[in-house]
């Protein structure tokens, strides 16, 4: 069976739309925005009462005396929860994406109705969307009209639409032939025998159509919360990352009460707009008299309610209106109204620093707007440039996978706190575990399972892959895959029953304050270092925002801080964050200037270096290394440099169309040359500064016999077969496949695993800590042969390729507009002792620490700043 | 002031290729050869002419195709081939909109089952068609009114269709069809749904506007009763194609197949037949020169029974000018009712005589 490739096809597909549809989807994004805004700013302005008594005239007017007492109190209770808010957000989501469906619903559905062949194409695609899961869609909503309100719009609608599209043509259908054939016959035309007879005929069936929109609409708007859209949908999100089973349940009811006054209200509607309701409702009237709780008041009766109470909404409104907040100003003001997006991730540690910054940018003079996500939506809206920064990326393991999938288009702008830590925990109870060995053979007690989260989390596949092999608990336990508020909400059950748990957690994590637990200790590092909490921004905000930028690449944040900090916002409860941060900063003086210091211009001593510098770098050692070293010596002579990281073949093509003005790292005239060779006509060469380079692969020394890749041949046996690739698709991976190791007749014998350069070391760093053999891509210069004692495999044949050296490359423009650059950058020579200690002071000071890396290499090389830039 | 209706070798197939279908009817195939290429022949060369002011009923069970051909003559089917003019106009050769102008203006429809629009008032139900022709509400709602107690529904305009009970409502549909003025009116076994009783009700008031109006029908039923009783003249339709046109007496007199023959088995001969059908006009010239009671062409059987009951002789039918055109002896009529007109047949044993002897004997 060929692997049919469904799934590029739609990749390719949603590729295609994003480059050359965007203005279309600019367009519904600017029309779902501006509606959604509309009805928003609407319901949002009266007082909650006032409009809950509209709410209520109108359930009055629909419904009679008893639904109207009743809708006064249902939304009175939502006000008093402090849902009003959000409830009239997920209000004016449904009500958009219920207007929108309906316009797009009733037309199809009528034309559904008059063509049998649109109703046998429209079905399935109805069936497509109703059934497949809010999630896939959910996503490229996100890709396409950006985080909030728009994107739940689109989800929500799609949901919603087919039920109207069904009714619709269902309840044109359904009208009787004859009168339809009775309206021919007198000569009415198509139009009008759809406008006299069809449709107020089939309007009942329509309106329980729309009902039915409504209500799928308030059941999609929860998970419309997970991309940011906000409201109540939000607020359940929220809840169940916290297992806050009170918040999540409040946020229901209000949901529920949203749900059943639409139902109600809608159902209503539907007998009043239709000619045969409207006359069985009189008929019912008319038998049974006057009675109080079923009395409906004339319709003029209940508008005239409805405008008294809207009027004084409104001339509240208006009134009401002018304390506006103070804002920030003089020389504080740096933002100067100036809009920043904020996404976070319901984690503790992300709340507390999100609206810590939200506090103190408004301080600042920006406006900023706090927006909660889930993970995976919260990394494709920065890539898509929706949001501004966040503050809870947990790298390099954690959110590895969305690191690797949208890193390119982002910017980490550090570590604000660390190290954090991956662990298996027990509760205290359980006596006598404290190290993941004491698992072995407890598997009995423990029901042989450990409790997880979901699947696709970073932390699974570590446990699963590696954690437990590790330590031979693999065939004992197995791990329950399931979600973290699933998790924790176990862990709660069985604390509570003292049963004995295992379950996986991180740290910082609240479970460590609310249980007393033990986090199991991992004498064999199994787990790996842990992850940082980095902020990380779009592509280019720290351009856009250098002040801003600079003050996220210096946060920092003690355990104490962040702790004190997390516990006034959950003493202060859900909604409070804002006056728990303030409380906060009240106790803790000088943060907001530590963090947000305002400074007198710093003009630069080049007009050159007026206009910020866009460098590309590939996430390979060498690269990352010069790159923060011109970074820093480059911002004492007044430069900016934008640091982006990003694969070859984007750096090439960015440099080609001026996008990106510099890459350090360009190896040629061989490894890279298919790009150079492409794009040459567009890009600068400003020579060498490194000599010189080699692909390889290497074995640890401790690996006897084999010294060139002549050697390997027959050995496949010790090295398991296998040889331990990097990134494919790169050029050196693409050269060992098709020319090296044919070359050497080695292909038949291993097997080139495809991975990442992190993957490959810590490949390189396991085996070699157990002196097992081992074959590895590599290059030099390469920090690892500092680092450990490895034989580079000479390579005879000269298959690698020889004679590479490091070059900077420029985009046709960059000579002309940097002048002095150019000539530092054409005079720039690094020596292989200099590389390799700053290589090596990078790594030891860990991922998100370049800049101090650099900082503290430039120290013990003083002369490198005067030599780089006379 | 009405028109004359002219239908010209009318066709309906429906399935595919009906082009072709039509060709084979043409050479002779039959329906059921047809069939089995899963087309179906509705129609099958149908012509007829309809006179101004004249009731042409179209009889036939169902499936014979007689709504078919109606539809065929406002438009709302298209013939296969074949044509239909009306007032001069050939109706298959306009567009959709000269044709929806057509249908508002000169042709209206009556239904089987009313077909009231349910959200309109009986008033609304009742203008409708002038709604569609753009007639200004006051003059509409006059003509309406007008129409409605035309029907006898004076009174019930504010009435919703489904308070009114079937007969009424199919008033309310008879009201709509005339308030437009059209010139030929197209029933669609429009009281075949209602009890007998209100049936005739319905067929007197028919019979009863027909005589004012003059308006040019066809009416579909299949009921030869109510064919017999409204049809100036009928069509019989078979398995799509028209087998027999005629007056009612032609029908029931001069049958053209067996078919027919057995259709007009059940229909109760003495309320079609007129004396103009029984009379025999084989005359010698003096039978009405007595001084007694005579009938007239169309006096109704039943008074001709009634008539030979009162006087001692055969019946003399007499026309407008009191000019003998036949005579009616009691035993055709016996004859007539008995659908046997041969002559009577000696009697082996003939009482007739021995009773007479009996009597003068007393």
């Amino acid at each position: 069976m060929p692997r049919i490739p469904f799934g590029d096809w739609v990749n390719d597909t949603v590729d295609w739309l994003l480059s050359n549809m965007a203005w279309l989807f600019d367009f519904f994004k600017t029309v779902f925005e501006g509606t959604y805004d509309g009805i928003n700013a609407v319901l949002q302005a009266p007082e909650p009462l006032l409009l809950a008594g509209i709410f209520a005239v109108i359930a009055f007017w629909l419904r009679g005396t008893s639904a109207g007492v009743l809708t006064f109190l249902g939304f009175a209770f939502i006000d008093s929860l402090e849902l009003w808010e959000n409830a009239m957000v997920t209000l004016s989501l449904v009500l958009v994406a219920t207007i929108i469906a309906l316009a797009i619903a009733v037309p199809v559905g009528i034309w559904a109705a008059r063509s049998d062949r649109v109703s046998n194409l429209v079905r399935p695609v109805l069936d497509f969307m109703q059934t497949l899961p809010a999630m896939i869609y959910l996503i490229p909503a996100i890709l396409f009209f950006g985080t909030g309100a728009p994107a739940g719009i689109v989800a929500t609608m799609i949901f919603a639409l087919a039920p109207g599209v069904r009714m619709t043509e269902l309840g044109i259908r359904q009208v009787d032939k004859e009168l339809v054939e009775a309206a021919d016959a007198f000569g009415t035309t198509p139009g009008n025998t759809l406008l006299r007879i069809q449709l107020p005929l089939a309007l009942p069936t329509v309106m329980a159509g729309v009902n039915q929109v409504i209500m799928l609409g308030l059941s999609m708007a929860a998970i419309a919360g997970m991309v940011g859209a906000g409201g109540l949908g939000g607020d359940v999100n929220e809840a169940l990352g916290q297992l806050n089973v009170g918040l999540g349940s409040e946020a229901g009811v209000a949901i529920v009460i949203l749900a059943i006054y639409l139902d109600r209200m809608t159902s209503s509607l539907g007998t009043q707009v239709s000619p045969l309701g409207r006359r069985s409702l009189a008929r019912l009237r008319a038998a049974q008299g006057l009675k109080i709780w079923s009395y409906r008041p004339r319709p003029a009766v209940a508008m005239i309610g409805v405008v008294v109470l809207a009027l004084v909404a409104g001339g509240m409104g208006v009134f009401g209106g002018t304390n506006s907040e103070t804002t920030a100003a003089g020389s504080s003001n740096v933002g100067q109204g100036k809009k920043i997006t904020i996404g976070y991730i319901p984690w503790d540690e992300g709340v507390a620093s999100t609206f810590l910054w939200k506090e103190i940018l408004e301080e600042r003079g920006y406006q900023v707007e706090a927006k909660q996500l889930e993970a995976g939506p919260m990394y494709t809206s920065l890539a898509a440039g929706d949001i501004d920064f966040q503050t809870d990326a947990w790298l390099p393991t954690t959110h590895e996978q969305y690191w690797k999938k949208y890193g390119k288009k982002l910017e980490d702008l550090g570590s604000w706190y660390g190290p954090t830590s991956l662990e298996l925990s027990v509760p205290s109870y359980m006596k006598g575990i404290d190290s993941l060995e004491d698992l072995k053979g407890k598997a009995s007690e423990f029901g042989g399972k450990i409790t997880g989260i979901e699947s696709s989390a970073g932390m699974m596949g570590l446990l699963k892959d590696k954690v437990l092999g590790e330590y031979g608990l693999e065939k004992e336990y197995k791990v329950v895959d399931s979600s973290t508020p699933a998790m924790l909400a176990e862990l709660k059950r069985a604390y509570a029953k003292k049963e004995p748990i295992v379950v996986t957690l991180w740290s910082p994590h609240w479970a460590y304050n609310d249980y007393k637990l033990t986090k199991l200790k991992d004498p064999k590092g199994a787990w790996g270092k842990g992850d940082d909490v980095h902020t990380v921004s779009r592509k280019g905000f720290a351009a856009d925002n250098p002040v801003v930028g600079q003050w996220l690449k210096n946060f920092k944040m003690t355990e104490k801080q962040l702790t004190s900090l997390e516990a006034e916002i959950n003493k202060a409860g859900d909604g409070k964050q804002p006056q728990a941060v303030k409380a906060w900063l009240k106790s803790n003086p000088g943060v907001v200037d530590k963090l947000a210091p305002v400074e007198n211009s710093t003009g630069g001593d080049l007009a050159e270096a007026k206009r910020p510098v866009d460098v590309a770098f590939f996430p390979w050692d060498e690269n990352v290394a010069v790159t923060y070293l011109w970074k820093n010596v480059l911002a004492r002579r007044g430069y900016t440099l934008n640091l982006k990281q990003m694969d070859v073949g984007p750096v090439y093509t960015g440099l080609s169309t001026g996008d990106i003005d510099v890459n350090f790292d360009a190896w040629l005239p061989y490894a890279q040359a298919n790009y150079w060779d492409k794009y040459k006509k567009n890009l600068r060469d400003l020579g060498t500064w490194y000599r010189p380079t080699s692909l390889e692969l290497a074995v640890p020394s401790y690996v006897k016999d084999v010294k060139s890749l002549a050697d390997l041949k027959g050995k496949a046996d010790t090295f398991g077969g296998k040889i331990i690739g990097i990134e494919p698709g790169t050029g050196e991976m693409n050269l060992l496949k098709k020319d090296v190791l044919p070359g050497y007749g080695l292909d038949k014998e291993y097997e080139v695993v495809d991975g990442s350069t992190p993957a490959m070391l810590a490949e390189l760093k396991r085996a070699y800590a157990k002196k097992e053999p081992i074959i590895a891509v590599l290059w030099s210069p390469h920090w690892a042969y500092s680092e450990y004692e490895l034989t580079k495999l000479s390579d005879e044949k000269k298959l690698f390729g020889e004679g590479n050296t490091i070059r900077t490359i420029t985009n046709k423009a960059f000579p002309g507009q940097y002048p002095q650059l150019t000539k530092w950058i054409k005079n720039f020579k690094m020596s292989e002792e200099e590389l390799g200690t700053l290589e090596a002071e990078i790594k030891d000071r860990g991922q998100g620490n370049e800049e101090e890396a650099v900082e503290a290499w430039l120290k013990e090389h003083p002369d490198m700043v005067s030599r780089m830039t006379p | 002031m009405s028109s004359r209706l002219q239908a010209e070798h009318l066709y309906k197939v429906f399935g595919r290729r009906p082009e072709k279908a039509v060709e084979q009817l043409r050479e002779g195939s039959d329906r059921e050869a047809l069939r089995a290429d899963g087309t179906t022949a509705a129609v099958i060369d149908a012509s007829f002419t309809v006179e101004p002011g004249q009731t042409f009923v179209v009889m036939g069970l169902s499936g014979s195709g007689k709504s078919t051909l109606l539809r065929m003559l406002n438009g709302l089917l298209e013939p296969t081939a074949g044509q239909v003019l009306f007032d001069g106009q050939d109706l298959t050769a306009l567009s959709d909109r000269e044709l929806r102008e057509v249908r508002s203006k000169k042709i209206s429809m009556v239904f089987q089952h009313f077909a009231l629009f349910p959200h309109r008032s009986v008033l609304e139900n009742a203008a409708y068609g002038l709604e569609v022709q753009g007639v200004p509400r006051a003059e509409r709602e006059t003509r309406a009114t007008d129409a409605l107690a035309m029907c006898g529904l004076a009174g019930w305009e504010k009435s919703w269709p489904d308070e009114l009970s079937g007969g009424m409502q199919q008033r309310v549909g008879l009201a709509r069809a005339l308030a437009t003025d059209a010139d030929l009116l197209l029933m669609d076994e429009s009281f075949s749904a209602l009890d007998p009783l209100i049936r005739r009700d319905m067929q007197d008031q028919l019979i009863e506007l027909q005589k004012k109006l003059k308006k040019t029908i066809v009416f579909i039923t299949h009921d030869l009763n109510e064919a017999m009783r409204l049809g100036d003249r009928i069509a019989v339709m078979r398995d799509g194609a028209i087998v027999q046109i005629g007056t009612a007496e032609d029908i029931l007199v001069r049958p053209a197949s067996d078919y027919v023959a057995s259709f007009t088995k059940d229909v109760d001969r003495s309320r079609v037949l007129t004396a103009d059908a029984v009379m025999d006009t084989n005359l010698r010239g003096d039978e009405a020169d007595c001084g007694c009671e005579t009938a007239r062409p169309d006096s109704s059987f039943v008074d001709l029974c009634a008539i030979s009951a009162r006087v001692p002789h055969s019946v003399a039918v007499l026309d407008k000018t009191q000019k003998l055109v036949g005579v009616v002896p009691r035993q055709r009529l016996i004859g007539f009712l008995g659908d046997e007109q041969g002559e009577p047949r000696p009697c082996d044993a003939p009482r007739d005589k021995v009773v007479k002897a009996v009597k003068t004997g007393a």
